[in-house]
């Protein structure tokens, strides 16, 4: 996996700007979502700032297979600033607490590569967490994904009930990441050994 | 499980459930069956083999949320044959109820499901509230059944193999199949012979839709995107 924070450093590196362009094929282009372009080929939103991080999967040939965006919930996140209303309670939030935004793989992956590169992210996100001192994530899932989410059998539990939001169903989620997170996705046959990679060598 | 099963549906309300997959095809392995449905009801289900054409599984299948029985007919159109099952089910003593689908790729279709008995009302607010519910039950279902069945191995497709299967599911002939991979028609064959011994089936229908299923390809290799 390769890491990256903050925008500005992300853009200037191939693979982070691939990643911003393969977001835009993803949530513009296929699943049209509302969300901002810019220069007519990167999907890049208001928390794409100097405090977002980025993680990439990449493939044999060091191209973006997959990729997901790490927002500090100390500051402006999806769930705190604009579905609040997802939660029973009020957000949770702390440096121990990342939010996962833009989970996202690549179109031109086939239906098993998918399935295994999505591992990888989801053994990756683990592995981060337990890299530096983050104990849960949250997020916020249409159904669908919550589904799939919550069968990688970590501990993952729902913030609220699911909403219903211009048509789609929503839910806020938190997962908690502990010595016991590595085990769990193993026997879900989700956990994929991935290393941190330089990215001078992947350039 | 089926203790807590039962609980957690009084808890609600509801009379009845159901944590099932929808259809088996390797029946020892890591499917969830647990029911609590009027045995009459159930008796008839499986004798007249109902699962495969019930007009709520087959509704479950085309959405991803829950929903309402009394209102399956937006999501699918019900034929005579639907109506008469729908109102069976009613006789046996089973009302109104909420299916919540359970998809995920990789795995059986199934749903979990918790109904009133007949000539009780439905509570509509509650559908979020099953909808969690139902999905934390059809993971646990599935963390136990991991427990008591060992991994079972889907059957691998070489990348090559899955290509000809691809597009053998599109329909194309061997000879088709070799000129658009550039490669020999005899090593086609070979290709999908070696992939319908992996499945164990004799059929190329048969190998596409298995493919299919497993998602060792996927319905976007078949028509495109």
């Amino acid at each position: 996996m390769h890491i990256e924070t903050g925008f500005s450093q992300a853009m200037e590196h191939h693979l982070f700007r691939a990643m911003f362009e393969e977001r835009k094929r993803v949530f513009v282009d296929l699943l049209r979502w509302n969300v901002p372009v810019v220069a007519g080929r990167y999907e890049v939103d208001q928390f794409d700032d100097d405090r977002a991080i980025y993680i990439v999967i990449t493939g044999d040939d060091g191209d973006h297979r997959a990729s997901a965006r790490l927002l500090p919930t100390t500051h402006d996140h999806i769930l705190g600033t604009i579905f609040p209303n997802l939660c029973k309670e009020a957000p949770p939030r702390g440096a121990a607490i990342l939010e996962i935004t833009r989970f996202c793989l690549a179109r031109k992956l086939r239906a098993r590569e998918r399935l295994e590169v999505r591992n990888q992210l989801v053994t990756a996100l683990v592995e981060y967490a337990l890299g530096n001192h983050i104990r849960s994530y949250t997020g916020v899932a249409e159904w669908p994904w919550f589904q799939q989410i919550l069968s990688f059998g970590w501990h993952c539990l729902p913030l609220g009930l699911p909403a219903t939001d211009q048509g789609r169903c929503l839910v806020a989620l938190q997962i908690d990441i502990d010595g016991s997170t590595r085990e769990q996705l193993r026997a879900s046959g989700v956990f994929r050994p991935v290393g941190v990679a330089d990215l001078a060598s992947a350039a | 499980m089926s203790d807590l099963m039962a609980e957690i549906t009084k808890a609600m309300g509801f009379r009845h459930y159901a944590l099932v997959h929808h259809v088996d095809l390797k029946p020892a392995a890591r499917s969830v069956h647990i029911i609590d449905y009027p045995p009459d009801w159930v008796d008839r289900f499986q004798a007249r083999r109902l699962y495969a054409s019930d007009p709520i599984h087959r509704a479950s299948h085309r959405t991803n949320v829950g929903f309402a029985w009394s209102a399956v007919q937006s999501i699918i159109s019900l034929t005579a044959a639907d109506r008469s099952i729908l109102a069976e089910a009613y006789e046996a003593g089973l009302g109104d109820g909420f299916t919540v689908p359970a998809h995920i790729p990789g795995e059986l279709n199934g749903s979990c499901s918790f109904a009133m008995a007949a000539g009780e009302m439905l509570d509509h607010r509650q559908l979020p509230l099953v909808q969690l519910v139902g999905s934390f039950a059809f993971e646990a279902a599935r963390k136990i059944s991991r427990i008591h069945e060992p991994e079972v191995q889907c059957p691998s497709l070489t990348e090559r193999q899955a290509e000809c299967v691809a597009l053998v599911a599109r329909g194309k002939t061997d000879w088709e199949i070799g000129q658009i991979l550039g490669i020999g028609q005899e090593t086609v064959i070979q290709h999908v012979k070696d992939a319908r011994d992996r499945y164990g089936v004799t059929r190329r229908t048969l190998l596409a839709i298995r493919a299919l299923f497993d998602g060792q390809i996927s319905f976007a290799d078949v028509f495109g995107r």
